[in-house]
């Protein structure tokens, strides 16, 4: 949204959270013993969850759901794995199609040409696998060679009539605007250090700075969102981190980008006489329709791969994916899929370590042979969109600069149950034709969100039932625009990021566009 | 395996206590640009007798054999010092009574039929020396595996590095 606008002529000031984390910071390549607590507590990630941001969350009355919410320049994309998918045209219509939550106020087909251009713009590497279930784009980079034992799933996946399709990733296979290739380290997740994954700080934000028109504002932590008499945004009062001083920056437009959990929060937290329930809340729909995915994880050796001489299988973690398939095999009793990513973590620890009973030399002997089978795979379920589930802030609970804090209120529902359980079978199903040892323990009940949750402002054709209309702007207040994944009318299996952006760059068209023609 | 394991590796650090900087520091880290040594380190927990103690277990548990030297060699007992040091009251009461516990069951015979007894204790809840025997074999592993020798001389791990392209799988007897 910033680098759109400034390079479209606007005055644009970013206020951020956080600050930048340097290449040279980055703890991606130090090796566990390089660390104080060997990287077992987090430390190659706590850079980027700076401040108190950790602890200016609750949860109550809530399932075992847990919110992400980092704070640094760069946002979430300085770390992701980088899976990158388009929604299908279907995902936009949950209620026309399988009768549960609502219709998004657009279509596929309006959002395909934005998400060609994000594509384009972060680079993305994958096929078009001709699957409607997972529409494709026309410039993909090439994709990432599988491992063995993602060759062996495949052939499972094959006999099955499972699609199984290379990754798609914002991660550069070649050079691509002047950035370096990945050197698969297998450390995506941990920032990359070279900016092969794309990071909006290091891939977009310098692009902003060049034209002159942005202004970037570190360590500046959004306490409200300020309204004029009328109830039109103003402009955004900030608690600067390093002198925790209040300030405040005027703007004609204020676009919101805080991800689903704080982007409520903020809107919650911004009441006026004019926005008594919070800002564009008349109808009390901010904060409702938490949702995100649901999942499990399932690790397995091959017994055919095991004993092998070890290779380096680090890579760019997932190589392979496989995109929703139950729609394949006939009705099912409730809604939605899910799809599974493939060897997502980095190969350096033996994790059947943690798992194989026994101890003593026949356990590590039998550690050692069993690393070079290693098959990972983890589910990402549909989870529906329901009011009840929703955000609140506490204002008898306040962070370190008196911004009351964000309640996180979620239960999963029967639709969500049914399809974790099934999501279950498949995946005990599809492991037990391949020879090896599986280690699954689903418990009783799913886990949530893995840093996916959307919905908390969601968009809507409907002012009474939604928060946004169709290009992210409030309904209530026109010259306020919401673009992270608060937006989302309802959550599919696919990761969320790339239709974030693509919405992001609509949203911002809309605006030159609105500008121009003198209605904004 | 623990449950949601794919989610949690996906957000780890969301998860993750948060560290002390200062604290990290102090145990030689990227902060003061020191490394951990093990002559250098003083236990903060365990007495000597119970570090002692420790080091057989984890060297039982994961012993040294022809391929590699074992978690005596790693020092992983001082791994589980600074690990316990720096966890809650609850974490530090069940290590102190877990090796009490292993302690009056090795005085009765000899440690290795304690550590033998206490692993077939290992999957009853009710049971405290089989829930320590869950929690020391967890910690053996974790230090094990994240120390020099556990990655680089047992696992003879080759990754952690910069690749100009991924080869994938040559063998295509598996495609």
């Amino acid at each position: 949204m910033a680098t759109e606008l400034a390079e479209g002529g606007a005055k644009v000031v970013l206020l951020e959270g956080g600050k930048r984390v340097e290449s040279s910071q980055m703890l991606a390549h130090k090796w566990p013993y390089e660390l104080p607590y060997r990287g077992l507590r987090g430390e190659k990630q706590e850079p980027y969850y700076q401040g108190d941001v950790k602890e200016s969350v609750r949860y109550d009355d809530s399932d075992d759901v847990g919110v992400d919410r980092i704070r640094v320049l760069g946002g979430r994309t300085i770390h992701w794995n980088a899976v990158a998918l388009r929604y299908a045209a279907r995902d936009f219509r949950e209620r026309s199609l399988a009768g549960i939550e609502d219709d998004w106020p657009l279509s596929y087909d309006e959002l395909a040409p934005y998400y060609e251009r994000i594509e384009q713009m972060i680079g993305v590497c994958g096929n078009d696998d001709g699957l409607e279930i997972l529409p494709a784009g026309k410039h993909y980079l090439p994709p990432i060679p599988w491992r063995c034992s993602e060759h062996i799933l495949h052939r499972t996946l094959q006999g099955m009539g499972i699609p199984m399709i290379p990754v798609r990733k914002a991660v550069l296979t070649k050079p691509y605007d002047n950035r370096p290739p990945c050197h698969y380290c297998g450390h995506c997740m941990d920032g990359c250090d070279v900016a092969a994954v794309f990071c909006s700080a290091t891939a977009l934000l310098p692009k902003a700075l060049a034209t002159g028109n942005l202004t970037l504002r570190q360590n500046a932590l959004a306490r409200e969102i300020l309204v004029d008499r009328e109830g039109r945004a103003t402009g955004v009062s900030f608690v600067d981190q390093t002198t925790r001083k209040e300030e405040t920056v005027h703007a004609r437009i204020v676009a919101v980008c805080c991800a689903t959990i704080e982007t409520a929060r903020l809107l919650l937290n911004s009441r006026s006489p004019q926005h008594p329930n919070g800002l564009a809340n008349s109808n009390d729909a901010v904060g409702r329709y938490l949702a995100g995915h649901l999942g499990t994880g399932v690790q397995m050796y091959i017994e055919e791969l095991e004993g092998m001489k070890p290779s380096n299988q680090d890579g760019a973690t997932d190589h392979a994916f496989i995109p929703r398939y139950n729609y394949l095999f006939g009705k099912r009793d409730y809604a939605g899929g899910w799809d599974f990513q493939v060897n997502f973590s980095s190969y350096m620890f033996p994790h059947q370590a943690t798992m194989l009973a026994g101890y003593g030399a026949d356990f590590k002997a039998r550690v050692r042979q069993m690393q070079s089978g290693s098959l990972q795979m983890g589910s990402f379920g549909k989870v529906v969109a329901r009011p009840e589930n929703r955000v609140t802030v506490d204002p008898n609970r306040k962070d370190v600069s008196g911004i009351p804090i964000a309640v996180v209120h979620f239960r999963f529902g029967e639709n969500d149950l049914k399809l974790w359980h099934d999501s279950n079978q498949s995946i005990a199903e599809i492991l037990s034709k391949i020879k090896g040892t599986v280690f699954f323990e689903p418990g009783s009940q799913p886990g949530g969100f893995a840093s996916h949750e959307v919905g908390t402002v969601r968009m809507g054709h409907d002012p009474k039932t939604s928060v946004l209309n169709r290009y992210c702007q409030a309904h209530e207040v026109k010259n306020l625009f919401v673009t992270d994944g608060s937006a989302f009318t309802t959550s599919s299996e696919k990761n969320p990021t790339l239709t974030i952006m693509a919405l992001s760059l609509r949203a911002a068209d809309y605006i030159k566009e609105q500008r121009r023609r003198g209605d904004l | 395996m623990e449950r949601r394991t794919a989610l949690k590796i996906v957000a780890l650090s969301a998860l993750a206590p948060k560290v002390s900087a200062a604290k990290a520091a102090a145990h030689g880290s990227m902060e003061s640009g020191t490394a951990w040594t093990p002559e250098a380190y003083k236990l903060e927990f365990f007495t000597e007798a119970e570090n002692k103690l420790l080091d057989g277990l984890m060297e039982m548990i994961i012993p040294e054999d022809s391929h590699s030297p074992g978690a005596h060699a790693a020092h992983v007992s001082l791994f589980a010092d600074l690990m316990v040091a720096t966890s809650d009251e609850a974490t530090k009461a069940h290590w102190k009574k877990g090796l009490a516990l292993m302690q009056v069951e090795a005085d009765k015979s000899s440690v290795a039929e304690a550590l033998t007894h206490a692993a077939a204790l290992a999957g009853q809840p009710a049971s405290e020396l089989g829930r320590f025997f869950g929690a020391l074999k967890e910690m053996t592993v974790n230090g094990y595996y994240t120390s020099e020798i556990g990655i680089h001389q047992d696992l003879q791990y080759v990754g952690n590095t910069y690749l100009s392209a991924f080869p994938g799988c040559t063998h295509k007897e598996h495609w």
